[in-house]
């Protein structure tokens, strides 16, 4: 049988999200595959393993080692090329969070071939996978296919939903042998600053969101003001959380928080995929002077203007 | 210390290109060719270092029209050197390409310290060339920097990461991917820098000066085939207001919104 081997992550306790969800798109394009999963830490949890098994894993090369406590490129590459090396699989692909982006290609690098990118759709063309990936924010559509025996790839994240009632029983587990020389750990972990979540987004029915376009600390008032009257909450792009215009709680996207409000108002901010996928909103509004902005895709309303003239209006207009 | 920074020219994102555009951008204006945002990124981490610590920088274009407007950019930014780096042969819309053109620039330039790249070459969506360039190099590497801090012997980057950052320490020779973060914000030219830019000699290599066969790295080489492109036609239906003074906007705004039912508060 075909294999899949999708690198897959832990998040605040749990399986990564994006993982699942593209585990689920595998599922549905690639009918007669099998899927394996990869998961690498120091301590793993059952819980993890079954989740995967539940969402359709067949197989969880499950590796525990102290040098694979966090992501490191060197040690991870080196597991990674072991599984491949066993499993002979047809595609090895990680969502695009940013150790899913570090890893794949190098992988690829090491099997001679290039990887399809961020991907937002699989299709099946006769033998050949097709790999969907957006260009140039979001202008255009690259459709790609790979040589080779093995395919490398990551998939946009946030592009695909998890199966919100999976039936999948319990994986297999399985191991390699492996071992790790000082050359492996010649980038060494220090720490990592945890963002300190005060305000939990999730349930905002309204957020307000502001952009590097806000301009400073100060003006970040307004936000807040306006989302204060429509009984919203407050919400940033990292572009902001980064100056500490606003506190870290606040970022939304893919390094952020996951939000899903009925209203997001987005003002000065320019709707990047790492932002963009953190959003389900029913209705989404787009305050930008950049008419091009690959934010006003997403909106289903939208002003092209300066939101340090708008937003004092519109605030106006609703205290009124 | 010795920098070496790669840098792309890009058809800013601002145009709208259409169709056979993409692949024929030689009716683009020149002036909407800029350095790739994300290359500015990497040239000011590789500045950062010079300004603190002394190193002599060198940007490096290959992908683009006219590379010696983007390297003339660079050095008026602060860059010491700079080297174009063009051959109608290069297929550069695949990053193991273009990681393997690096490589030959490098062992070229021969010595060097450290490799610094932006995260992303916002035209083809491309993080990938930091990450493959890393790999065949077998160097050090740190992707989506956002922060660098010189230790005593080591390199402490902060990287981007999903809930917070990560800091890790690398050698002082490796290679940085820089994301746009503060720490990474690029300067204005000056204009003493741009003087200077306007006299520097900027040397321009071909696939011959780097040794490399025409098929080497050209479009037969490629294992990442584009099957096609297309301009990505959305299809929510939207209404986006972009005439008109504000108030008028935001009333047109809300009585639009009314119209449609839709609910502004919780
Ligand atoms: C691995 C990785 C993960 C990331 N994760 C996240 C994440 O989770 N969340 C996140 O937000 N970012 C994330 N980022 C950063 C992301 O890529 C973008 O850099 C960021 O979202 C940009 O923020 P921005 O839209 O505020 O700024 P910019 O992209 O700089 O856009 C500012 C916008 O404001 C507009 N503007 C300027 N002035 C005005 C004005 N007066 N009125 C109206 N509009 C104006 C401009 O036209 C522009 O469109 C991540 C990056 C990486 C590399």
């Amino acid at each position: 049988m075909k294999k899949i081997l999708v690198f897959t992550q832990i998040r605040e306790e749990k399986v990564e999200e994006n993982a699942l969800g593209l585990i689920n798109k595998l599922l549905e394009v690639f009918k007669d595959a099998e899927i394996t999963a990869a998961l690498f830490g120091q301590q793993l949890k059952d819980d993890w393993i079954q989740e995967l098994g539940k969402h359709g894993v067949k197989k969880v090369y499950a590796i525990e080692a102290p040098e694979l406590e966090v992501y490191l490129s060197r040690p991870y590459v080196k597991t990674m090329l072991e599984i491949i090396k066993e499993i002979q699989p047809i595609m090895v692909i990680a969502s695009g969070m940013v150790y899913g982006e570090d890893l794949i290609p190098r992988l690829a690098v090491h099997h001679g071939v290039s990887c399809a990118q961020r991907v937002v759709d699989f299709t099946l063309d006769g033998e050949d996978i097709l790999f969907h990936t957006p260009v140039r924010d979001d202008q255009a559509m690259i459709v790609s296919k790979i040589k080779g025996e093995i395919k490398f790839a990551t998939s946009r994240t946030g592009a695909f939903f998890i199966n919100e009632n999976p039936t999948g029983g319990s994986p297999e587990i399985a191991s390699i042998d492996i071992s790790f020389n000082p050359e492996d750990m010649i980038v060494s972990h220090v720490e990592i600053k945890e963002a300190e979540r005060t305000v939990n987004l999730k349930d905002a029915k309204v957020i307000v969101a502001g952009g590097r376009g806000v301009g400073g600390k100060d003006n970040f008032q307004i936000i807040r003001e306006i989302a204060e009257l429509l009984g919203g909450e407050i919400g940033a792009t990292r572009a902001c959380t980064d100056v500490h215009w606003i506190e870290e709680t606040y970022e939304i996207g893919q390094t952020g928080q996951s939000v899903s409000p009925d209203l997001y108002i987005g003002a000065g901010i320019s709707g990047a995929p790492q932002h963009m996928s953190g959003i389900k909103a029913k209705t989404v509004i787009a305050i930008n002077t950049d008419e091009g902005a690959p934010i006003f895709n997403y909106a289903d309303y939208g002003i092209v203007g300066d939101m340090h003239a708008i937003l004092p209006i519109l605030k106006k207009k609703l205290e009124g | 210390m010795k920098i070496v920074v790669f840098i792309q020219q890009i058809v800013s994102t601002q145009v709208k290109l259409q169709g056979v555009d993409y692949f024929d951008t030689s009716r683009v204006s020149e002036d909407d060719l800029v350095i790739n945002p994300s290359g500015k990124n990497a040239i000011e981490g590789a500045l950062k270092l010079k300004d603190g610590h002394g190193a002599e920088v060198t940007a490096v274009c290959v992908r683009g029209l006219k590379p010696e407007k983007a390297l003339r950019e660079a050095i008026a930014m602060g860059c010491d050197n700079a080297i174009a780096v063009k051959d109608d042969s290069f297929y550069t819309d695949d990053p193991l390409l273009l990681a393997e053109i690096y490589v030959k620039i490098l062992e070229k330039i021969g010595e060097y310290d450290l490799v610094f790249l932006g995260v992303e070459e916002q035209s083809t969506s491309s993080f990938a060339v930091a990450a493959m360039l890393a790999e065949k190099l077998n160097l050090p590497s740190v992707l989506y920097a956002e922060e660098i801090e010189v230790k005593d012997d080591v390199l402490r980057v902060g990287h981007v990461l999903e809930g917070g950052r990560k800091i890790v320490d690398m050698p002082k020779k490796g290679l940085i991917s820089c994301s746009d973060s503060q720490h990474f914000t690029p300067r204005y030219t000056s204009m003493r820098g741009i003087l200077t830019a306007k006299r520097a000699e900027i040397p321009t290599w071909t696939a011959t000066d780097l040794g490399l066969a025409a098929n080497d790295v050209g479009k037969e080489a490629t294992s990442l085939i584009q099957v096609s492109l297309s301009n990505i036609v959305i299809e929510k239906e939207s209404y986006i207001i972009k005439e008109g003074e504000p108030e008028e906007m935001v009333d047109k705004l809300l009585a639009k919104m009314k119209e449609d039912e839709v609910k502004l508060g919780a």
